[in-house]
């Protein structure tokens, strides 16, 4: 049954090979079959004669399957294989063969090797003989049918000679033998782009050979880079006028030069030969020590110090600070406006009535005069009989007195200058003392004026056990300090004059005392040494900070109007500008100064500030301080005042401002007093 | 020779030459220019004497050759220019030369007596030809400035201010040579430094030292103003005040943050006072209310008025005359300055008659007759002093006065030119 079935698809075709027994599909189409059935061996094969044969066909369809050529293994997993023509599924034979039923069947059954597996329906089919026969046939690329002949003798339909009458008389195409359009059109076209240069000729081919740059992307400036460290080999000397084979006599060697030259060591010479004089070229010997200069050469190379010598570029220009033009900071003074002239002496101190009407000056000559300041008029000469060493006016408006230093003794003197309202109760208040009931020990002696002396002002005498060199006002105009030429600690005294009491604030001495200052606001008293400026909280009584001056010898000291800035001038020429809220050290350190200063001092209201020296002139500098804390004070020199003669050595001996006005006096070793406007 | 061509005009009837341009060198300068006039005067006039001119293009005075000056004014080469010329301003004739004992502070003269104000103390007056004819002393401070009142033939009320704060009210009888105080003026509280006198006669403002202006009456009266401050006065001080009658102010001007050096009446109801504070204030003298405000940038030393060319001319402690327009508001406008003076320019005075000149004296010892058509130049210098010049005045008259450290008051005579009056 599973042989007749089989039949028509072993043999299909003799002619076509079959590539595999089993694979060879079952259902190839049935027109296949058809022409071909009457070259079929095989005489059961009554595929085209249906009714020669008995076919059954009924039990033949009904087992077909009908799932078409699809791979088979996607029923692997169904107990059926497919479907029938009327939709019923095939079922797979049972197969519960385990590996040994296999092994042993393999082993038992001597058609084992005939029998393959049907894939469309999964029966075994046991191969018949011929079949056999046809696969080994097919296998060996032989023709499936043993009876076709491959190599049948051949026919030729044509004779290859060429016979005298053709074939066939067709006339040649017309085509053949007349240009042809296309091309035409084509060739047309092609000349129109050379033409029109679209097509360019084939450029001809460059035959120099490429060379690649390895370094060409090589950075430069990169460290690694050799050539930028190059350092040129040292230069050969030019030959001088000594290496002339004919050099001027004076290049010639005398005899004496030659012994010398002869003594010293060969790397001591200046020169390593002897210079010589040859009538022409002709003459000239050949050079006997060419090997050793070479190799003296190549000593120069080899041992040449291969240093790079770093040279920065700047500008000269960019390394001055850049300041403010001195036009930008007007108002200060430029041109002297007025002379005071009347002392005979050297004019050592000035003060200023705060008001601005008034100028007090002492003097070598003994007296202190009162100056008009608008006029340069003499109001008044006070003879004290003695070197006036500092003068200071009290800085209260409402208190006219003025405190002069003269040898031991400090005098309180009201110039009755001003207001006659305000002289009238200054002296009011200076009489208005009561002295204390019991009597306080006091390192000065307080005496009232004499008769005498209180008609020419003088109101009160302070007589100290030294000479006193300078007398400072408190803002308030009470108290006064004043500093005595003592090495004790009796140096410094603090005075108030409506109590006529002194006291001595300092147990220790700390030094040779040049100068002392108030603060303008707060409770902080300056006592500048020779080389350090200490500041004392006077509320406190302790010592708040020691500035460091970087000054040999300070002479004189001022205070910003704000109070958190100082300047120093010192006889080694040198201004040293404090930011007290910065540092200890100076700021700035000016050396304007050819020659010793001897004072500073600063403008109440305008940010000027001056400073007088030993060689006449004055220096006036803007000194603005910000109010903001982040921004440095700006000092910026705008002007030198000219004017004092030189005398005795001596030029400016001080400073001072006017109070309103930006304008600077003056006073010289000359006996003169000038003002600057 | 490049030559320039120049019509020449006069106001002067007397001179006027043909209106035709002529052609002139280019490098020639005032003499030049003035023979040439006198020469054409001359041709059509026989009895024609030489008489010196000068001459004006647009306004300034020629004091340079003629290309020059134009070069520097701008002005084209290529026209004709239009040159004005006037009758040469004569130079002021020095008359007296009046010795003081001290310097002198202030001066101010009339047609018949001149009035100084001395560091000794004192006032003087003096008469034109030089002669002391009163000394008045009263003061016990510096006086600071002069100013007279009122003049008849019989009795002279006179000013003078002075650095004890006080101002003192004088009557002089001139027919008996006598001088008596009629009224101190107290109030200021620092010396007073400047009086002016308003053109009634009636009312005078002083400026002082202590910022103030005050304004008080000039009548003499025979009641004595009450002092507030009477009772806590010293009683040492009373004793030497009877000198006269004490008077208050009538108002207090308060504005000025620094001392007032100058004071004057613009008209009746102006006050114009100068400062230290670099500000010139324009009041009203009725309310007594700041009106204006001229601000320039140094301390003004001495300020003066013309009303015949309504500009204000000040001095202050730098090299520089300015002039300033009052009636700018608030525009601290420097219409012109006029620059020569080596130092401080401590007084200035208008010409009373001339509408372009003025005076002026400084620190460098010289007084500078000014026009202000010339700005580079001044007219004529007088160095006559040899001292610091304080002050200067100009009288109707045509007298130059000026006084200084020096102790000396000199007077020059200045004749005013026809020009001049017709001006």
């Amino acid at each position: 049954m599973e042989l007749w079935d089989l039949r028509p698809h072993a043999e299909p075709h003799p002619g076509a090979p079959i590539s595999s027994p089993v694979s060879h599909g079952h259902h190839l189409p049935q027109l296949l079959f058809t022409p071909l059935a009457p070259r079929g061996a095989a005489a059961c094969s009554g595929a085209p004669n249906p009714p020669l044969t008995p076919f059954p066909s009924a039990s033949l369809q009904d087992i077909r399957n009908t799932v078409g050529n699809i791979p088979m293994e996607w029923y692997q997993d169904f107990p059926h294989i497919g479907y029938d023509l009327e939709g019923k599924k095939i079922y797979k034979p049972i197969r519960n063969k385990d590996e040994l039923d296999m092994f042993l069947e393999k082993m038992e059954n001597p058609d084992y090797w005939r029998t393959v597996q049907d894939k469309m329906t999964g029966a075994d089919i046991k191969l018949t003989d011929e079949q056999i026969d046809l696969v080994h046939r097919l296998q060996k690329g032989q023709f499936g049918d043993v009876h076709f002949n491959p190599y049948e003798p051949a026919v030729d339909f044509f004779t290859h000679e060429v016979m005298i009458h053709p074939v066939t008389n067709r006339p040649a195409d017309k085509r053949s033998f007349i240009p042809s359009l296309i091309e035409k059109e084509k060739v047309s076209k092609l000349v129109h782009a050379i033409k029109m240069g679209w097509i360019k000729p084939r450029k001809p081919k460059d035959d120099t050979p490429t060379y690649y740059d390895l370094w060409a992307h090589e950075d430069p400036n990169s460290i690694l880079g050799r050539h930028k460290m190059h350092v040129p080999a040292p230069k050969m000397k030019l030959p001088g006028h000594e290496e002339s084979y004919n050099p001027p006599p004076e290049y010639l060697l005398s005899e004496e030069e030659r012994l010398a030259w002869e003594q010293q060591e060969p790397a001591q010479r200046r020169l390593s030969f002897v210079p010589q004089q040859h009538r022409s070229l002709r003459a000239v010997p050949a050079f006997p020590r060419f090997i050793h200069e070479r190799f003296e050469r190549c000593l120069d190379l080899y041992l040449c110090p291969r240093q790079r010598k770093m040279r920065v570029n700047v500008d000269p220009e960019d390394l001055i600070p850049k300041l403010p033009k001195p036009r930008d900071l007007q108002p200060f003074p430029t041109t002297q406006a007025l002379v005071y002239r009347g002392h005979t002496s050297l004019v050592r101190c000035l003060s200023i009535s705060p008001s601005g009407q008034w100028l007090v000056s002492g003097s070598d000559d003994g007296s202190v005069r009162f100056w008009e300041v608008s006029t340069a008029r003499c109001m008044k000469t006070l003879p004290v009989g003695g070197v006036v060493k500092s003068v200071a006016w009290n800085p209260n408006p409402t208190i006219c007195l003025v405190a002069i230093c003269v040898e031991q003794s400090v005098l309180l003197v009201n110039p009755c200058l001003g207001d006659k309202l305000l002289y009238g109760a200054t002296d009011q208040l200076l009489e208005s003392f009561v002295p204390p009931e019991e009597e306080r020990v006091q390192p000065v002696q307080w005496v009232p004026a004499t008769m005498e002396e209180h008609s020419k002002g003088i109101r009160l005498v302070v007589q100290h056990s030294k000479a006193v060199k300078q007398v400072t006002w408190h803002g308030k105009g009470d108290y006064f300090a004043s500093v005595v030429s003592d090495n004790s600690n009796m140096q410094v005294l603090i005075h108030q004059s409506s109590k006529r009491w002194s006291q001595n604030p300092f147990r220790r001495s700390k030094g040779l005392v040049q100068c002392v200052l108030f603060h303008p606001i707060r409770p902080y008293f300056f006592v500048a040494t020779q080389r350090y400026v200490r500041v004392y909280n006077l509320l406190k009584q302790e010592l708040t900070k020691k500035l460091m001056t970087n000054c040999k010898w300070v002479s004189s000291m001022a205070i910003h109007p704000g109070g958190d800035n100082i300047i120093c001038g010192s006889y080694d020429s040198k201004l040293a500008w404090f930011d007290l809220d910065l540092s200890t050290r100076p700021y700035q350190l000016l050396r304007h100064h050819k020659r010793a200063l001897r004072s500073v001092a600063f403008h109440k209201h305008y940010p000027l500030f001056a400073s007088g020296s030993d060689d006449g002139s004055v220096i006036v500098c803007h000194g603005m301080v910000y109010n903001d804390l982040l921004q440095n004070p700006l000092l910026v020199p705008v002007k030198v005042l000219k004017g004092h003669v030189l005398t005795l050595d001596l030029g400016v001996l001080d400073v001072l401002f006017h109070p309103t006005q930006p304008w600077v006096f003056s006073s010289g070793a000359d006996g003169t007093i000038r003002l600057y406007t | 020779m490049a030559q320039l061509t120049a019509r020449f005009r006069t106001e002067n009837r007397r001179y006027t030459v043909e209106d035709v341009p002529f052609s002139v060198p280019a490098a020639s300068e005032t003499t030049d220019l003035s023979q040439l006039i006198n020469k054409l005067l001359a041709a059509g006039n026989a009895d024609h004497k030489y008489v010196e001119f000068d001459f004006l293009i647009n306004g300034q005075f020629l004091r340079m050759p003629l290309v020059t000056h134009m070069e520097m004014e701008n002005i084209s080469t290529e026209e004709v220019v239009e040159i004005e010329y006037v009758e040469k301003y004569m130079a002021p004739q020095p008359e007296e030369c009046i010795f003081h004992d001290d310097w002198i502070s202030s001066v101010q003269a009339t047609e018949e007596w001149i009035l100084t104000g001395c560091y000794d103390q004192t006032a003087r007056i003096w008469s034109l030809e030089g002669k002391s004819i009163m000394t008045i002393a009263g003061h016990t401070e510096v006086v600071k400035d002069v100013a007279w009142v009122k003049q008849d033939s019989l009795s002279c009320l006179l000013l003078s201010a002075s650095m004890d704060q006080t101002v003192l009210l004088w009557e002089w009888n001139v027919e008996k040579n006598k001088v008596k105080a009629l009224h101190c003026c107290r109030g200021h509280a620092g010396s007073v430094d400047s009086i002016a006198v308003d053109c009634t006669r009636t009312k005078f403002c002083s400026g002082s030292w202590d910022k103030m202006l005050k304004i008080w009456s000039a009548v003499p009266t025979d009641e004595e103003d009450e002092m507030e401050e009477g009772a806590n006065r010293p009683r040492k001080k009373q004793k030497t005040e009877q000198l006269g009658l004490t008077r208050t102010p009538l108002a207090t001007l308060s504005g000025h943050t620094e001392a007032v050096s100058s004071v004057l009446w613009i008209d009746a109801e102006e006050i114009c006072s100068a400062s230290w504070d670099h500000t010139i204030k324009l009041w009203d003298a009725e309310t007594g209310d700041l009106k204006s405000t001229l601000t320039g940038n140094k301390v003004f030393n001495s300020v003066s008025y013309s009303p015949l060319c309504r500009r204000l001319a000040s001095g202050s402690t730098d090299r520089h005359i300015r002039l300033w327009d009052p009636r700018s508001k608030d525009g601290s406008l420097v219409l012109l300055s006029l620059t020569s003076h080596t130092g401080w320019v401590t007084s200035v005075k208008w010409s009373p008659t001339h509408e372009h000149q003025l005076i002026s004296g400084s620190l460098d010892n010289i007084v500078k007759l000014w026009d202000t058509r010339s700005c580079k130049a001044p007219l004529y210098d007088l160095a006559a002093h040899e001292d610091k010049v304080l002050c200067v005045d100009w009288t109707e008259g045509g007298l130059l006065l000026s006084g200084g450290a020096d102790n000396k008051l000199y007077c020059y005579r200045y004749p005013t030119t026809a020009s001049d009056v017709g001006a």
